[in-house]
């Protein structure tokens, strides 16, 4: 550490004492713990969901995870160290996406497991609508969510309006679904080429993506 | 050396970086810039540019979820 900051700090140092947190997790820890088995009780289902929920809320917060910053810090400030994580969890999911699905395609299972929903220009509104969004909010879905946790005033604001557009889109998902939706495809790539030319594509665009994303973050600014 | 302060609480991401940057760019070499954040955002991407620039960053916790960022300007 420099010592002129060193000093800085010193001469500066307001920071009152704190009070010890711990005791506040572990009653929390409890809180949570109790609260599954609670609901595990009610339907097993929900307590799994519960489990994952707060992992990946922890992970979230830890992480400072940002998927609003993934995509706008290369734009805005040249970084792309979340673009490079965001590129890493993709990767990491498409794994066990990926084993889920062929797993269940081996068992001859009807229907693959998964999200799998038709693409088109729906797609491209949505996605634009939702980039300038969570670029304005401070937030996407997730990181409004964490910070709400954290206590940040602003995003509670954000969390009103965004429950208040997901409600207004659930009630015209009707129009989209009839002039957009109904009249595309879903893609689902193993289908259409294979397993293994699929998987190899994936994980050949992330690291083409990845590669690209280091080179522009280590760029020399100016 | 002049040290100078910069209030961003309340500012989501990625607005106390954008101050930073504007900033920084007006001050003189060995002068202190502290940042005062409340976004736990804002402590990632701040201290992540103002390393990447060379400059001297430290972190301090002054209140529960509010910081300060100290950048000391090396060039």
């Amino acid at each position: 550490m420099s010592e002129v900051v060193q000093k800085s700090i010193k001469t500066n140092s307001k920071s009152k004492k704190k009070v010890n947190q711990i005791p506040f997790g572990v009653v929390l820890l409890i809180g949570l713990i109790g609260f599954g088995f609670f609901m595990a009780n009610q339907s097993p289902k929900s307590a799994v969901m519960w489990v994952f929920g707060v992992a990946a809320g922890f992970t979230l917060q830890r992480s400072r995870f940002c998927f609003t910053a993934s995509m706008r810090d290369p734009v805005l400030t040249g970084s792309t160290s979340l673009t490079k994580a965001v590129i890493i969890a993709i990767a990491t999911a498409t794994v066990g996406f990926a084993s889920i699905q062929y797993g269940a395609v081996i068992k001859g299972a009807e229907k693959i497991p998964g999200n799998i929903s038709p693409v088109g220009i729906h797609v491209a509104i949505g996605a634009f609508m939702f980039g300038i969004g969570m670029v304005i909010a401070g937030g996407c879905a997730s990181g409004t969510l964490m910070r709400v946790g954290e206590g940040f005033t602003m995003q509670m604001l954000s969390i009103v309006f965004f429950i208040i557009g997901s409600l207004w889109g659930a009630k015209d998902f009707g129009w989209w679904t009839n002039t957009f939706i109904s009249k595309t495809k879903p893609v689902f790539l193993p289908n259409l080429i294979g397993w293994a030319p699929a998987l190899l594509i994936q994980f050949g665009l992330l690291l083409a993506l990845y590669i690209l994303a280091d080179w522009y973050g280590n760029r020399k600014s100016e | 050396m002049a040290e100078l302060r910069l209030d961003c609480l309340g500012e989501a991401c990625p607005v106390p970086l954008l101050k930073t940057q504007k900033k920084m760019e007006g001050m003189k070499v060995g002068d202190i810039l502290v940042v005062e954040i409340d976004h736990s955002c804002a402590m990632k991407n701040v201290p992540e540019w103002a390393r990447k620039e060379g400059h001297n960053v430290e972190i301090e916790e002054v209140d529960d979820g509010q910081w300060e960022i100290y950048i000391e300007k090396t060039k």
